[in-house]
C-alpha cells in the first residue's frame, strides 16, 4: 500500500501547499519591507521639512527688527558710534530686561568693531554675522561647554548720502534652553518613532532639543535621499534637509530595525495562516484521494480477484463521472472474459470427452488386438504341432519343413503382437516420477543380462561409470535400460570380446546417458529410422527381434521430456544416447 | 447334460482352444471328466438350480458371448454355494486393467494364454495338475 496513489496524492498536494506557502511568506515579507521602507523614506523628508518650516516662522527676530529700526539706535550706529550712545544704550537695555531669555545685544560697525554691548553675554569679538539687508539674519550654533548660543543680526543701513562707513549691524545673541520633554513632543509631532536633530550644516554643534549630541556624519547631511548610519550603536534611517536661510539643517531619523517591524509582523501574522492553510488542504487532498481511490480499489480488488479465478467478481458501479464508467466498462470487460472462459471451458470438456471417447475406443482396439488376434495364432501353432505329433509318419521331409515354417511365423508374430501392445501401453500408463539412481538401476540391469547371456562364443564385459541421478519413472527407465542394454548384448553376441560401457556426460546443462558397445553397428545413413516401429537394420536371421526395442526406448524417453540418438558405423560398434531431466540435489 | 463326476469345469467360447485345453488336459489324463460350457449363461446355468455337482476347479475365459467372463467371475464369488470354488482365469488377454479386475474379484489364478502351442500345453496341463491334485479344498 506505500506506493498507493491514496498516499502519493496528499504527500503531492502538502509539497504543494508548503511550497506556495514558502513562496508567499518570502515575496510577501520583502515587498511589506519594501514598502515599509518606502513610507519611512517618504516620512523622514516630510518631518524634515515641517522642522524646516517651523523655524522658518522666525518669531525671534521680530524684537531685534524692531530694535534696529529704534531711532537712536539707527542714529548712534549712523554716526559710526559717535552720538546718541545713552539713547541707544538705554533701548538695548529696555530689550535685555524685557526679555526673559538670556540674551546679549551688541552694535558693532560693518567693519566688525564693537561699538557697544549690553547684557550677560560676550561670545567673540568677531562679526558673526554679516546681514546686507535690513532684515534678520541667524548665525550658526555656538556651544561653550554644554551650553548653547544662537547669535541674530539685523543691518542698520547708512543714511542716505552718507558714506560707506556709515550704518551697523544690531546683533542678539541668545543663549538656547532646553525642555527634557521637547524631543519626546517632537516626536510626536513627527507621528512617532522619528527624532528631529538640529544644528550647523558644517558640524558641531547638534542637538535633540533636549540636549546636546553629536553631529551626524557629513555623508547623512549631504544626502539627498534617506540613508542609513549608526548612532549609540544602533542603526538609524535619516534624512536630513537644510534650513532655508541659515547655516542650519535638520535631520529626521529612525532606528532601521522599525523599517523591518512591519514585515516581522507580517511573517508572525501569515505564517500561522499559511500553516493552517496548508494543513486544511493536506487533509482535503486526502478526503479527495480517499473518495477518488475507493473506487479505484473497487477495481482493482475485482480486476485481482478475477486474476485469482473468480470470474463471477463485480464492481458496484455508481456515477457518471469517469470512475462510473471505469468502473462499468470494468464490468463489461469482466463479462466477456467469463463468456469466453465459459466458452472455453465447454471447448475443453467437449474435447475431453471426444479424446476419452477416442482413448477407450484405442483401448477397446488394443485389448480385441490382444484378445482375437492371439486365439487364431494359438489354433494354427497348436493344430500344425498336433500334425506334427500325431500324425508324423505320414509326412514326407517336405511337408514336415512347411509345418516347421508355419510354426516358427507363428511364434514370431505372436511375439509381435506382445511387443506391439506393449508399445501402444506405453502411452498411456501414467508416470509416476521421483529420483532414480542410473548407476543402480544399470548395474541391475547388467547382472541379470549377464545371467541370461546364452549363445555367445566370446566373453562380455559391461563397464558402468558413475552415472548422476535422474528424475522419472523408475519402471520405465529400467525398461530403457533394459532394452539398450539387451540391444548391445544381442549385436555383441559374435564378438570375440564383447565390451559394452554405459556413461554420462554434461551437455550444455544437460545430462547425456549412453550406452556404447562394440557389436555389429549400424549402417549410420539409417539411423533415423533405428527408433521406428517394427524398423529392423539387420535380417531376422542375423539378429532376432520384432524392431520394437528402440520405439520403445524412445517413446518413453520423449514422455520424459529427452532426446535420443544413435551414432555408428557397421561393424564398429554402436552408441545411443538419451538425455533426462537432472535431480536436483 | 453330464452332470456326474465333473472335476473341471472349461468356459471356453472358442472350439479351437476348448480342443487344444482338452488335448493338453487328456495327455495328463485329467481330461475324464471336464464339462465345457461356450458362454457365459451357460456357465451360470451350469450353477443355476444349486444341485449340480460341484467341480474342482472352473477354467473360465474372459471375452465370453452373452455373458463376459468378469460377469461370471463376480457372480460366482458373490454366491455362498460357489464362492470356495477355485476359479482360474484363463485368457489370451494380458492387459493390466483385466488382471487387477478378475483379482478383485476373487480370482484364484490368472493364467495367459501363451501363442506357443508347448508352452499353452504346459500351463493348462499344469494348472490342471495343481489343483485337481495338489490344493486341498474344504470339504
Amino acid at each position: 500500500m506505500m506506493r498507493s496513489i491514496q498516499r502519493k496524492l496528499p504527500l503531492f498536494v502538502t509539497a504543494l501547499l508548503v511550497a506556495v506557502a514558502v513562496v508567499q511568506l518570502t515575496v510577501g515579507y520583502a515587498k511589506v519591507r519594501q514598502a515599509s521602507r518606502k513610507l519611512i523614506d517618504q516620512r523622514l523628508p516630510l518631518a524634515t521639512k515641517v522642522l524646516a518650516d517651523l523655524f522658518q516662522i522666525g518669531q525671534g527676530t521680530a524684537r531685534i527688527t524692531a530694535l534696529a529700526k529704534n531711532p537712536a539706535i539707527v542714529a548712534f550706529l549712523r554716526s559710526g558710534g559717535r552720538t546718541d550712545r545713552e539713547a541707544a544704550l538705554a533701548a538695548m537695555r529696555q530689550l535685555t530686561n524685557d526679555t526673559s531669555t538670556n540674551a546679549g545685544l551688541e552694535l558693532r560697525d560693518f567693519g566688525g568693531k564693537l561699538l557697544l554691548r549690553t547684557g550677560r553675554f560676550a561670545i567673540v569679538d568677531s562679526v558673526l554675522v554679516s546681514p546686507s539687508t535690513d532684515s534678520a539674519r541667524y548665525g550658526p550654533f555656538m556651544r561653550r561647554d554644554t551650553t548653547l548660543f544662537l547669535a541674530v543680526a539685523v543691518a542698520v543701513s547708512a543714511a542716505p548720502g552718507a558714506g560707506e562707513r556709515s550704518g551697523g549691524i544690531v546683533q542678539q545673541v541668545a543663549r538656547v534652553t532646553f525642555n527634557p520633554q521637547t524631543p519626546k513632543a517632537l516626536t510626536g509631532l513627527a507621528g512617532g518613532d522619528i527624532s528631529l536633530f538640529v544644528g550647523n550644516a558644517s558640524g558641531d554643534p547638534w542637538t535633540d532639543f533636549g540636549s546636546l549630541v553629536p553631529a551626524p556624519p557629513q555623508r547623512v547631511l549631504t544626502s539627498r535621499v534617506p540613508i542609513v548610519y549608526e548612532r549609540g550603536g544602533e542603526m538609524k534611517r535619516a534624512a536630513a534637509a537644510p534650513v532655508p536661510g541659515t547655516p542650519w539643517m535638520v535631520v529626521a531619523e529612525m532606528p532601521s530595525r522599525l523599517v523591518i517591524a512591519p514585515a516581522r509582523t507580517y511573517l508572525f501574522t501569515m505564517a500561522p495562516i499559511a500553516a493552517l492553510i496548508a494543513i486544511i488542504g493536506v487533509l482535503a487532498a486526502w478526503w479527495g484521494s480517499r473518495r477518488l481511490t475507493t473506487p479505484l480499489v473497487g477495481v482493482t480488488r475485482a480486476a485481482e480477484a478475477i486474476a485469482s479465478g473468480n470470474l463471477e467478481h463485480r464492481v458496484p458501479a455508481g456515477g457518471d463521472d469517469e470512475l462510473g464508467r471505469l468502473a462499468r466498462s470494468f464490468n463489461t470487460m469482466a463479462d466477456q472474459v467469463s463468456r469466453s472462459h465459459h466458452h472455453l471451458e465447454t471447448q475443453v470438456a467437449q474435447r475431453t470427452k471426444a479424446l476419452e471417447g477416442t482413448n477407450a475406443e484405442l483401448e477397446s482396439f488394443s485389448y480385441s488386438v490382444s484378445h482375437d488376434l492371439r486365439a487364431p495364432l494359438r489354433a494354427i501353432h497348436g493344430f500344425s504341432r498336433i500334425l506334427l505329433e500325431d500324425h508324423n509318419a505320414k509326412l514326407d521331409p517336405e511337408a514336415q519343413r512347411l509345418l516347421g515354417v508355419i510354426d516358427q511365423n507363428t511364434r514370431r508374430m505372436g511375439q509381435l503382437i506382445d511387443d506391439l501392445l506393449a508399445f501402444s501401453r506405453l502411452g498411456r500408463t501414467d508416470l509416476s516420477t521421483g529420483p532414480v539412481d542410473m548407476k543402480e538401476l544399470a548395474q541391475t540391469v547388467a547382472d541379470e543380462i549377464q545371467r541370461n547371456d546364452n549363445g555367445r562364443q566370446g566373453s562380455l564385459e559391461i563397464r558402468i561409470d558413475p552415472l548422476p541421478l535422474a528424475r522419472g519413472d523408475r519402471g520405465l527407465l529400467r525398461q530403457v535400460m533394459t532394452n539398450l542394454l539387451q540391444n548391445a548384448a544381442k549385436f555383441t553376441r559374435d564378438r570375440p570380446s564383447a565390451r559394452i560401457e554405459v556413461g554420462s556426460r554434461e551437455d550444455s546443462g544437460e545430462t547425456v546417458y549412453f550406452v556404447k558397445d562394440n557389436g555389429a553397428g549400424f549402417d549410420a545413413r539409417y539411423a533415423d529410422k533405428l527408433f521406428g516401429v517394427f524398423q529392423r537394420l539387420h535380417s531376422t536371421e542375423q539378429f532376432d527381434g520384432t524392431g520394437v526395442g528402440l520405439a520403445i526406448v524412445k517413446r518413453i524417453v520423449q514422455r520424459h521430456g529427452g532426446r535420443v540418438w544413435a551414432e555408428g558405423a557397421l561393424n564398429q560398434g554402436a552408441t545411443f544416447f538419451f538425455t533426462l531431466p537432472g535431480e536436483e540435489r | 447334460m453330464q452332470s456326474h463326476g465333473v472335476e473341471i469345469l472349461l468356459v471356453e467360447d472358442n472350439a479351437n482352444d476348448a480342443e487344444l485345453t482338452l488335448r493338453a488336459l487328456k495327455q495328463r489324463n485329467l481330461a475324464n471328466q471336464v464339462f465345457v460350457c461356450h458362454d457365459g449363461a451357460e456357465a451360470l446355468d451350469f450353477f443355476a438350480n444349486g444341485e449340480g455337482p460341484v467341480p474342482k476347479v472352473v477354467l473360465l475365459d474372459l471375452k465370453l458371448p452373452k455373458v463376459d467372463g468378469l460377469e461370471v467371475l463376480r457372480r460366482l464369488k458373490q454366491d455362498n454355494r460357489t464362492k470356495t470354488i477355485p476359479v482360474v482365469v484363463l485368457t489370451s488377454s494380458r492387459e493390466e486393467p483385466d488382471i487387477e479386475r478378475a483379482y478383485a474379484l476373487g480370482a484364484n489364478s490368472y493364467i495367459v494364454k501363451p501363442v506357443d502351442f508347448e508352452a499353452f500345453a504346459r500351463a493348462v496341463s499344469d494348472v490342471g495338475l495343481y489343483w485337481l491334485l495338489l490344493n486341498h479344498p474344504p470339504q
